[in-house]
C-alpha cells in the first residue's frame, strides 16, 4: 500500500469512529445501515466483479439468515451464541441449493435467479403461522454474548465497523490467493480456464455459496439492527438495489460496493424529503452509471486521479 | 367439480394469452437482437395507460389498442436508440439500465395518473357474461382475450414462418454474422423487431388494464409472470413463449384452485427445477 | 457577613436561579410543537396516505395549527409502505427533526418497525391506520396508544350482521392473504360461528391477485352468502370478475371490507345497494360532526373522505384535545400519553375512548352503497351506514384475558 493510501486510509477510519460523537443518533443509524448494505453488495460483487455472474436472489440469503436469527431469538430465547452462526449457517445452505444455478450462464443465470428469489419472498410471505407474513418477526434483542451485551446503536454501530473491517480484510486476501486469481480466469475467459484443466462449474459454485455465506452475515447484521424481519428483505428490490450498489460504487473493489451503498441509501433518504419523483431519481443513477461511468465512483476517481497526476507531472 | 375444472382451464388460458402478447415482444427482441429488456412490463403498464387515456377521450377501444401499441413504438424506439443500443451486448448492463428505465418510466406514470387502480373501459358488447351450456356464466371479455391471443399468435407465426421478413429473422436468430454477410439492413431489421415487441408490450397493457386494472406496481407483477414464460419455453423461441404462456397460465389458475396456500410453490417450485434439469427452457438453445 | 445580607443573597440567588429555571421552561414551551407524521406519500399506497396526510393538514388548519397555547409544525416524512424505508425515517423524525411525538404509519406491516422506534426512544407514537392487532393486544409498548382500529375489531360485529341481519348459515369467505386480511377475516368467522354458523369454504388471495376468476370458480354451491375483505387493486378486480361472471344473478356477496370510499370513483352504478363494508367510518354518516367534516373535506379537496382521511383527522383532534388538557407541556412524555388515555373526543366517526388496551372503544358500521346528492360535489357514491354497533370493543363480547389468552388471529 502506498503512502497516500494509507493516509487515506487512516483518515477514513478516523472519520468512522468519530462518526456517533460528531453527528448524533441518526446518521450513526444511517451509516450503519450503509456498512450493511454495503456487506451485502459485496457480496453480490463476489461474483459480479470476480466472477461474472450476476445474481439477484442474494436477498434470500440475506433474509433466511436473518429470519433464522430472528425466529430463533424472539421465539426460543436462543442466545446470539447460537442464533447469530444458525443464521448464516441456514444462508449457507440455501445458497448450496440455489448454486445449482451455476449450471448455467448469462442471461439464463440472471433469470434463474430472479424466479429462485421469487419462491424464497413467498414462503416469507405466505407461510405466514412460521414467518408471521406481512408482519415478520419483531422485538429482536441486540446481541449479547454472555455477559458481553449491546446496549445502544452507538455500541452496535462500533461492532458493524469492526465486522465490516474484518470482512473487508479477509475478502482481499481472499481474491488475492490462488482461488481467486482462478475466478477471474473465469471471469476473463470460462473456455481458456477449462482448457487449462480448471473444473470452472466447482470453482464458481464454491464462490456462489461464499458469496451466499457473506450475504447471510450482512442478513445477521441487519436483524440486530433493525430488529424486526419482514418479507420486504427478501424481495426483488432489495437484490437489484445490491448490484446497483455494487456498480455506483465501482465492481471488483472492495471500497466500491460500500461507497455505492452510501450513494444508494443517501439519495433514498435525502431526495425522498423534498422530491416525490424519488423513484424517477434513482432509476436515473442507474441508467447513468450504466452509460457513463461503468466502473462506478472508483472508476471516477481513478480517472480524475490520472488527469490530476499528468496535470502535476507537466508543472515542474 | 367438472364445472370448475373446466371453468378453471378457461381461466388459464385467457391469462395466457395476456402473457403472451407481452412474452412473445420480450423472446422475439432477445431472440434477434440478443436485448435483455426489463422496461419491457413499464411497456406494458404506460401503454395501457395511454390507452386509458385514449378510451376515456375518444370512447373507442380498438383505438385504445392501437393507440397505446403505437405510443410504445415511440418510446421503445427512443429507449432503444438512445440507451440501449449504448450496451452493445452486455446483458448486465442491460439488465440494469432497463430496471432503471423502468423505474423512471412507473414513476412518472405515478406522477401522471396517480396511485388509483384504473380499468382501462372495454365497450358494452365485450362486457358481461357468456352463457355456456350447464347454465355457467363466464365473462365475454375473456374470450375477446384468448381470440386476440391466439390472432396475435398466428400472424406472428406466418410472419415468422412464411415471410421473407420472417426468413431473415430466423437466420439472425441462428446466425447474426450470416445475415450481416447477406448485405441486408440488419439495422432496419432491428428497429422493426423491436417496433413490434413494443408494440405488443403496449396493447397487452391496454388489453390487460380492462381486465386486470392499471396501478403503480403492475409492471413488476406482470414482468414477472412474462419472465417465467420465457424461462420455461426457452429464450428467444416463439413456439416457446406460446407452450411457456399456456403453462404458467394454467399452473396458476389450477395452483391457485387446488392449493391456494402453496401458489408461488406451485408456479415458481417446477420452474425452479424445470431450469435445474433443462436450463434452456423446453425451446431454448445454446446462446 | 452580614446574616441580614447573606440571607438576602441567597434569596436572590434563588430567585434568579428559579427566574432562569422558569425562563428555560418558558422558552421550552413557547417553541412550536412539532408532529412528526409517517405517511405512504409515493408508492403502492399514494393515495390513501395522499388522503391520510389531507386529512390530517385540514384538521391542523381548521384549529390554526395551535394547541394548548402553542403553535404546531407538522413535520410529514414519506414511508413509501416499506417498513425499513418507514424505521429509517421514523428514526430521522426523532433524531434529526427532535418531533415531540409520532402519528402513523398506515400500512399494516410498517406498524410494528414504527413501534420499535417509540420504544427505544420513548417519543411516543399515536398509531394510525396500521391496524395489526398485536401492537394493542400482545406486544403493547408503554409510549404506544391507537386512534384508528383494530383489524378484528371491525370483523367480529361483521360476522354477527351477517348471521342474524342477513341470515346467512353458510358463508365462503374470500379474505386477502396477509395479515390485516386474515384478522378482519378470522375476527368475523370467529363470532359467525359462535352463533352457529358454518364456514363453507375460505379462499386466500395474496395482495395482487391479478385474475379473481379462479377464486369466483371456486365459490362452492350450496353456499348462501360469500364475504368479501379486499384491499387496493384487488377490489375493483373483484368487483370486475363477480359481474363479469355473471354472479350477480346467482350468489350474493357482502363486503367485509371491500366498498370503501377510495375505491368508489371506480365503480359505477352496480355497485349500488352491495354492502360495501364493516367499518369504524362511512362518509355518509348523518352526524353534525361528520357532516360539518365532509363538507369541509370535499370543499377543500374536491371528493369525500375515506377512512384514512377520517383516522388522520381525529388523530388531530385526539392529540389536540390532549395537548390542550396538559396546557401544551408536551416535553413531559408521560402526561401526554397519560392525556392521550384519559381524554374523551366527539370524531366525524363518533364518541371516542380508549380502553385499558390503548385501542380505542368506538362505532363499527355497516353500509350499503348509494348514490347521493353532495351539496358541494353533485352526485356520487358513498358509503351509508345501514346498521351501527355502538361502542364496540377490540375484545368484541369476549373478556381480555380470555381472548389474550387465546392468542393472534392466523390462518
Amino acid at each position: 500500500m502506498d503512502r497516500g493510501r494509507a493516509v487515506l486510509a487512516a483518515v477514513a477510519l478516523a472519520a468512522a469512529l468519530a462518526l456517533p460523537s460528531a453527528a448524533g443518533p441518526f446518521w450513526t443509524g444511517l451509516v450503519t445501515q450503509m456498512y450493511i448494505f454495503g456487506l451485502l453488495a459485496l457480496s453480490v460483487d463476489l461474483l459480479l466483479g470476480h466472477a461474472g455472474l450476476f445474481s439477484l436472489t442474494h436477498a434470500s440469503f440475506f433474509a433466511v439468515s436473518a429470519y433464522t436469527v430472528a425466529i430463533l431469538q424472539v421465539r426460543y430465547a436462543v442466545p446470539t451464541a447460537l442464533a447469530a452462526p444458525a443464521g448464516i449457517l441456514a444462508g449457507t445452505l440455501l445458497a448450496l441449493l440455489f448454486g445449482l444455478a451455476v449450471r448455467t450462464r448469462g442471461v439464463y443465470f440472471i433469470l434463474i435467479t430472479i424466479a429462485f428469489g421469487y419462491v424464497v419472498w413467498g414462503v416469507a410471505h405466505r407461510w405466514s403461522s412460521f414467518t408471521g407474513g406481512d408482519n415478520g418477526v419483531t422485538n429482536v434483542p441486540f446481541p449479547a454474548l454472555g455477559a458481553a451485551a449491546i446496549t445502544s446503536h452507538t455500541q452496535y454501530y462500533y461492532l458493524v465497523l469492526a465486522a465490516v473491517i474484518v470482512c473487508g480484510l479477509g475478502y482481499r486476501v481472499f481474491m488475492r490467493s490462488p482461488f481467486g486469481l482462478g475466478l477471474r480466469g473465469i471471469k476473463a475467459s470460462e473456455s481458456r480456464m477449462q482448457s487449462l484443466g480448471f473444473r470452472t462449474s466447482a470453482h464458481l459454485y464454491a464462490a456462489f455459496v461464499l458469496s451466499g455465506a457473506l450475504a447471510s452475515f450482512a442478513g445477521v447484521l441487519y436483524v440486530y439492527y433493525n430488529k424486526f424481519v419482514n418479507p420486504v428483505a427478501a424481495s426483488f428490490p432489495v437484490s437489484v438495489e445490491a448490484a446497483l450498489m455494487a456498480i455506483v460504487g465501482g465492481t471488483g473493489t472492495i471500497i466500491g460496493p460500500f461507497l455505492g451503498a452510501a450513494v444508494v441509501l443517501g439519495l433514498r433518504n435525502w431526495v425522498s424529503s423534498f422530491f416525490e419523483l424519488h423513484a424517477a431519481v434513482m432509476g436515473a443513477v442507474f441508467i447513468a452509471t450504466v452509460l457513463w461511468a461503468p466502473q462506478g465512483l472508483v472508476g471516477i476517481a481513478g480517472r480524475l486521479r490520472a488527469r490530476f497526476g499528468k496535470a502535476k507531472e507537466r508543472t515542474p | 367439480m367438472l364445472t370448475s375444472a373446466v371453468l378453471q382451464a378457461i381461466n388459464g388460458i385467457s391469462l395466457a394469452a395476456l402473457l403472451f402478447l407481452l412474452a412473445s415482444g420480450f423472446t422475439l427482441s432477445f431472440g434477434l437482437m440478443r436485448v435483455v429488456n426489463m422496461a419491457h412490463g413499464a411497456y406494458y403498464l404506460l401503454g395501457g395507460y395511454i390507452g386509458l387515456t385514449i378510451a376515456e377521450k375518444t370512447g373507442s377501444f380498438a383505438l385504445a389498442l392501437v393507440g397505446g401499441g403505437a405510443a410504445i413504438i415511440v418510446v421503445g424506439y427512443l429507449i432503444d436508440r438512445f440507451l440501449i443500443r449504448r450496451t452493445g451486448e452486455n446483458h448486465l448492463a442491460q439488465v440494469l439500465l432497463t430496471v432503471g428505465v423502468a423505474f423512471v418510466i412507473g414513476d412518472v406514470a405515478l406522477a401522471i395518473w396517480g396511485g388509483d387502480n384504473l380499468m382501462v373501459p372495454a365497450p358494452k358488447f365485450l362486457k358481461g357474461a357468456v352463457i355456456l351450456p350447464g347454465d355457467v356464466y363466464y365473462p365475454r371479455y375473456r374470450f375477446v382475450l384468448i381470440f386476440l391471443g391466439v390472432a396475435v399468435g398466428v400472424a406472428l407465426w406466418l410472419l415468422y414462418k412464411k415471410t421473407q421478413l420472417g426468413a431473415v429473422v430466423r437466420a439472425g436468430v441462428d446466425d447474426r454474422e450470416q445475415v450481416n454477410a447477406t448485405g441486408i439492413n440488419v439495422d432496419r431489421l432491428f428497429v422493426m423487431v423491436s417496433g413490434l415487441a413494443s408494440f405488443l408490450a403496449g396493447m397487452a397493457g391496454v388489453a390487460g388494464g380492462a381486465f386486470l386494472t392499471l396501478y403503480p406496481g403492475a409492471e413488476w407483477e406482470i414482468l414477472v409472470y412474462a419472465l417465467v414464460v420465457v424461462i420455461v419455453g426457452g429464450l428467444g423461441s416463439l413456439e416457446g413463449a406460446m407452450i411457456g404462456a399456456l403453462i404458467v397460465g394454467l399452473l396458476d389458475a389450477y395452483g391457485r384452485w387446488l392449493l391456494p396456500e402453496f401458489s408461488y410453490f406451485v408456479l415458481f417450485g417446477p420452474i425452479a427445477l424445470l431450469m435445474l434439469f433443462r436450463p434452456r427452457g423446453l425451446f431454448g438453445r445454446e446462446y | 457577613m452580614n446574616p441580614l445580607f447573606r440571607n438576602v443573597s441567597l434569596s436572590g440567588a434563588a430567585a434568579l436561579l428559579a427566574a432562569l429555571g422558569m425562563g428555560a421552561a418558558a422558552h421550552a414551551q413557547t417553541g412550536p410543537i412539532k408532529i412528526g407524521v409517517l405517511a405512504p406519500v409515493t408508492g403502492p399506497l399514494a393515495t390513501p396516505g395522499k388522503d391520510m396526510v389531507e386529512g390530517m393538514k385540514l384538521y391542523w388548519e381548521q384549529v390554526n395549527y395551535t394547541a394548548g397555547g402553542r403553535k404546531v409544525e407538522l413535520v410529514i416524512a414519506d414511508t413509501t409502505c416499506n417498513p425499513d424505508q418507514a424505521l429509517t425515517q421514523a428514526r430521522r423524525l426523532v433524531h434529526q427533526e427532535k418531533v415531540h411525538f409520532m402519528i402513523g404509519p398506515l400500512c399494516g406491516h410498517e406498524g410494528p418497525a414504527v413501534a420499535q422506534v417509540s420504544k427505544e426512544t420513548g417519543v411516543p407514537l399515536v398509531m394510525d391506520a396500521a391496524g395489526a392487532d398485536t401492537i394493542t393486544k400482545w406486544s403493547r409498548t408503554p409510549s404506544v396508544v391507537r386512534t384508528a382500529v383494530s383489524a378484528s375489531q371491525i370483523g367480529h360485529p361483521w360476522g354477527e350482521y351477517m348471521y342474524k341481519e342477513l341470515g346467512l348459515r353458510n358463508v365462503t369467505f374470500i379474505g386477502q392473504d396477509y395479515t390485516w386480511g386474515h384478522e378482519v377475516t378470522l375476527g368475523a368467522v370467529r363470532s359467525f360461528t359462535a352463533l352457529g354458523g358454518k364456514v363453507a369454504k375460505m379462499i386466500w388471495n395474496p395482495i395482487g391477485t391479478k385474475d379473481y376468476g379462479p377464486t369466483i370458480a371456486a365459490i362452492p354451491e350450496d353456499t348462501d352468502g360469500v364475504s368479501a375483505v379486499v384491499v387496493g387493486a384487488d377490489r375493483v378486480r373483484l368487483f370486475e370478475a363477480w359481474f363479469n361472471f355473471g354472479m350477480d344473478k346467482k350468489k350474493k356477496i357482502y363486503g367485509g371490507y371491500w366498498l370503501h370510499q377510495d375505491v368508489l370513483p371506480q365503480m359505477d352504478d352496480r355497485a349500488i345497494g352491495l354492502i360495501g363494508n364493516s367499518l369504524n367510518y362511512a362518509a355518509g354518516l348523518q352526524t353534525p360532526e361528520n357532516i360539518a367534516f365532509t363538507t369541509a373535506f370535499a370543499k377543500a379537496y374536491k371528493r369525500l373522505p375515506s377512512w384514512f382521511g377520517e383516522s388522520a383527522y381525529t388523530a388531530g383532534l385526539w392529540t389536540k384535545t390532549a395537548i390542550d388538557s396538559i396546557n401544551g407541556k408536551v416535553e413531559d412524555r408521560e402526561a401526554f400519553l397519560k392525556a392521550m388515555r384519559a381524554v374523551s373526543v366527539k370524531a366525524p366517526r363518533g364518541p371516542l375512548k380508549l380502553d385499558a388496551y390503548d385501542n380505542p372503544i368506538q362505532n363499527v358500521y355497516v353500509s350499503r352503497i348509494q348514490k347521493i346528492k353532495h351539496p358541494v360535489l353533485g352526485e356520487v357514491l358513498t358509503n351509508v351506514p345501514v346498521k351501527t354497533y355502538e361502542g364496540v370493543s377490540q375484545f368484541w363480547t369476549w373478556d381480555p384475558k380470555e381472548f389474550l389468552a387465546r392468542g393472534p388471529y392466523k390462518r
